[in-house]
């Protein structure tokens, strides 16, 4: 009992550890919900309210992806809490420190250690990371583990292209440090 | 009592996430450069567990399988090229 609340505290887990607890989330959720776990979606649902106002006869924000309380919204307010839970546990909590909005040493070596380049360069990559996720049907949670436990190959597909993009991006953020 | 569901679900998959330290820009970013394989590892994993226990629940007729994700090839293909970009980017 001892072992498990100690491994518990674990900063960082055996990524096997932690992806059997993804597994058996993902499976709970078809069982209990009748769904498939997914976290993009939802911001898009949140978005589709701003997207109504500006383009009220917009057929993705009427028909794809309708704007309302969905239950993946519900689920990404869970996530949260589930990280800050996770964190608390390993007492990694950053909430209210002084370095909370920046504090990855790697982060700050490759951009340079000013905060406001962080909000400014994770706003504009989410923006590119939502808008892919729109025209591929879903993300990495959505798509690759939930589709591809279903064994759908746009999951494969999406793993592919997602791979390739990523390992260029890395090469020119990087350059000879790669 | 569904949205009950997914609050706890949700717990469940934040608390995994941020355990396999996917919640922290170093991990994702050397992914992308090969130098850290615990995102594949642990992506791996989850993809074998789930798929080992749906199909296997399916196969005992105790639930059918919700809509999957739409396949269109072209689409597909180019999200994940768009997706790439902002994920080894910014990290998240």
């Amino acid at each position: 009992m001892k072992f498990i609340l100690n491994y518990i505290r674990k900063d960082t887990w055996s990524p096997y550890i932690a992806g059997i607890l993804l597994g058996i989330v993902v499976i709970l959720t078809v069982v209990l919900a009748k769904t498939l776990l997914g976290a993009s979606g939802a911001f898009e649902n949140l978005a589709a309210y701003i997207g109504k106002v500006i383009s009220p006869s917009n057929t993705y924000f009427n028909y794809v992806m309708p704007a309302g309380i969905t239950w993946g919204v519900l689920l990404l307010v869970g996530v949260f809490f589930g990280g800050m839970f996770g964190a608390a546990t390993s007492k990694t909590l950053k909430w209210g420190k002084k370095d909370a909005t920046n504090s990855d040493v790697q982060w700050k070596r490759v951009f340079g250690p000013q905060t406001w380049k962080r909000w400014v360069l994770g706003f504009l990559g989410a923006i590119v990371l939502e808008y892919g996720a729109g025209i591929a049907g879903g993300c990495t949670s959505g798509l690759l583990i939930s589709g591809g436990s279903l064994l759908v190959p746009a999951a494969f597909l999406f793993m592919g292209g997602m791979f390739a993009s990523g390992i260029i991006t890395a090469l020119i953020v990087y350059r000879k440090r790669y | 009592m569904n949205f009950v569901i997914a609050g706890i679900l949700g717990l469940g998959f934040g608390f995994s996430l941020n355990k396999a330290g996917l919640t922290k820009y170093h991990r994702i970013a050397n992914q992308f450069r090969f130098k850290d394989m615990m995102v594949m590892k642990f992506i791996m994993t989850a993809l074998a567990v789930a798929m080992i226990g749906l199909y296997a629940l399916r196969g005992l007729g105790m639930i059918t399988f919700p809509t999957a994700p739409a396949t269109y090839v072209v689409g597909n293909l180019v999200g994940g090229l768009i997706f790439g970009v902002g994920m080894s980017l910014v990290g998240y």
